[in-house]
């Protein structure tokens, strides 16, 4: 993938949203999660309630903004009218496809410095963080996994005409998969192994982890699966965008159905 | 050999949609057009003209046979297919209209692969080629239809292309902006690109073609240069005429080799269609003979010899 084409893709996708405030709109709604998340929090007075209340909306946020945005990228150019011309082009089309979900991802990054202000300066709660660093890299390289599996979800989501569909059906199970909502430790055990392929899982726990004053056991590798499903869900994603663009070339059409 | 813009040779697109018979949309199309030629294709909707545009342009793929742009095949090719050609469409088709021109511009000039410098001059050499450029800034949804189409052209030279694709450009244009479009063209022809012109616009396509085809069904049915193209009607010449003496019309109306005399916008003017190239002369030796003295004939139009092929399909598919 050629990185002028991501970063020009990126630069459209900000230019785009920009102009159109319903893609900004998780920036108001997150802190409103954030809100109900920390209400519950302090009247439970437990630290780590209140850790998972400040960035399980973040978290949140940028799941249904990647799935929402990121994941309707092709067919958003299908609608305008622009996807032949970009296939026209000598450019990879998956290239454009991931400029513009890291734009969205970027966006949607937003949503945690919002849930850090809300609890600060709303709800009077200061947060320590014991390892700045640790979370500042876990955010960059889970921005990098979501824009990654926002990609293949793209990819996923232009071969069915049912798109509200599956965007619907991957919100709440996924918080519950990615342990946004509850430690993976507090999940069924037969359901923590399915939450290990999902890089969010590992993300959430980091995230919780760098919070905490202990050292965090293992976190280079917790990083590394982060940013190895990312980079799976990326391959996937560009090898479905490149087969949308054959298909179409071969049939005319994009979707199966 | 000669390298032409594009040929093609038997070329074939049969669409096989889920769950419905497949449709022919192109079927054995033979193609040639001349380096710095703009050739005109006509045909009524459905007639296969997109598709073909589509093929051009490598977002198709051909079920049989081939297509070249400038001697590249259009599928072993494809990538250098893609720097030479540029495809134009009319309306809001493949702009991205929440944003402005230059930033339109910029996106589509990375996705050519110019360097970034060179994107900027040649966004700005374009936008003010086609005199955007007191509103470069400005939301292209904000621009009138015929600016838009202006965008549209910009878009579709930004790779520098040797050979242009235009489909139904000025569909919905007002005759004004629809000339101000088709003078751009002649000065982008006058560059030395090639030009394929797919448009309903008879009037059009005779001001701008050189060379047209009709095609329909996904058949080719003719290709003929445009001041030729009377010759491929059975019928002469049309004599027309001005008298106010109505014994001269029904003198010319019962001439054995005409066929047909009809009135004209302009009172006292008639239109009288000979059977034959001989019977123009007859009918004009009559008419003088007569005391007329406007006279003229006149070459069947583009728009005649469109109905002669075409046929009247009306709503029909």
């Amino acid at each position: 993938m050629n990185a002028r084409v991501i970063g020009t893709a990126l630069r459209m996708q900000l230019a785009e949203s920009r102009r159109q405030p319903a893609h900004l709109l998780i920036l108001v709604t997150s802190p409103l999660f954030a809100v109900m998340f920390l209400s519950i929090a302090k009247h439970s007075s437990s630290d780590v309630a209140i850790v998972n209340a400040i960035f399980a909306p973040a978290l949140i946020s940028l799941w249904f903004l990647s799935l929402d945005l990121g994941g309707a990228t092709i067919n958003r150019e299908r609608w305008q009218q622009t996807l032949n011309q970009l296939i026209g082009t000598p450019a990879r089309l998956s290239a454009v496809v991931f400029g513009r979900v890291l734009a969205v991802v970027l966006l949607a990054g937003l949503t945690f410095v919002e849930a850090y202000l809300m609890a600060r300066f709303i709800f009077g709660v200061h947060v320590r963080i014991p390892h700045p660093w640790l979370l500042s890299g876990t955010v960059v390289v889970t921005l990098f996994a979501m824009a990654g599996t926002a990609t293949a979800l793209a990819g996923l989501f232009v071969l069915s005409r049912q798109v509200l569909l599956f965007q619907n059906a991957m919100t709440y199970p996924f918080y519950i998969l990615g342990a946004v909502l509850v430690p993976v430790a507090l999940l069924p055990v037969w359901l923590q192994p399915f939450t290990r392929v999902f890089f969010l899982s590992w993300a959430s726990e980091l995230v919780r982890g760098s919070l905490r004053p202990e050292a965090v056991s293992l976190w280079p590798w917790r990083m590394v699966a982060i940013a190895g499903l990312g980079a799976a869900a990326l391959i996937a994603g560009v090898v479905m965008t490149e087969r949308v663009v054959d298909r179409l070339r071969r049939t005319g059409e994009a979707a199966y159905s | 050999m000669t390298s032409y813009a594009v040929q093609t040779r038997g070329l074939r697109r049969v669409y096989t949609p889920r769950r419905t018979e497949p449709r022919v949309s192109l079927d054995g199309i033979d193609l040639e057009i001349e380096v710095g030629e703009v050739h005109g294709l006509l045909g009524p909707n459905g007639a296969g003209k997109t598709t073909l545009v589509k093929i051009l342009s490598t977002v198709l793929l051909p079920t049989e046979g081939s297509a070249a742009i400038l001697g590249r095949d259009v599928v072993r090719d494809r990538n250098e297919v893609r720097r030479l050609v540029g495809c134009v469409f009319g309306g809001e088709r493949g702009l991205y209209t929440r944003v402005s021109t230059r930033r339109n511009m910029l996106f589509w000039a990375s996705l050519y692969g110019l360097p970034r410098r060179e994107a900027r001059t040649r966004s700005e050499e374009l936008i003010e080629r086609v005199g955007l450029a007191e509103r470069a800034d400005e939301p292209v949804e904000n621009l009138s239809r015929g600016m838009m189409q202006r965008v549209h052209l910009a878009r579709g030279l930004i790779g520098d292309p040797k050979v242009i694709l235009l489909d139904e450009p000025t569909t919905g244009l007002d005759p004004v902006a629809a000339l101000d479009f088709q003078q751009l063209i002649r000065e982008m022809v006058a560059d030395g690109r090639s030009v394929l012109l797919t448009t309903h616009d008879l009037d059009e396509a005779e001001a701008m073609c050189g060379r047209v085809s009709m095609i329909d069904h996904g058949k080719l049915l003719m290709t003929a240069a445009v001041r030729d193209i009377g010759a491929r009607l059975a019928s002469a010449d049309r004599v027309d005429f001005r008298t106010e003496d109505v014994s001269v019309v029904e003198k010319v109306r019962s001439h054995p080799e005409v066929t047909e005399v009809s009135p004209l916008d302009v009172p006292g003017t008639y239109r009288a269609q000979p059977a034959s190239q001989q019977g123009v002369g007859e009918v004009i030796r009559l008419l003088l003979d007569a005391g007329v003295v406007s006279v003229s004939t006149t070459p069947p139009s583009l728009e005649e010899v469109y109905l002669h092929v075409i046929g009247d399909r009306g709503m029909a598919l």
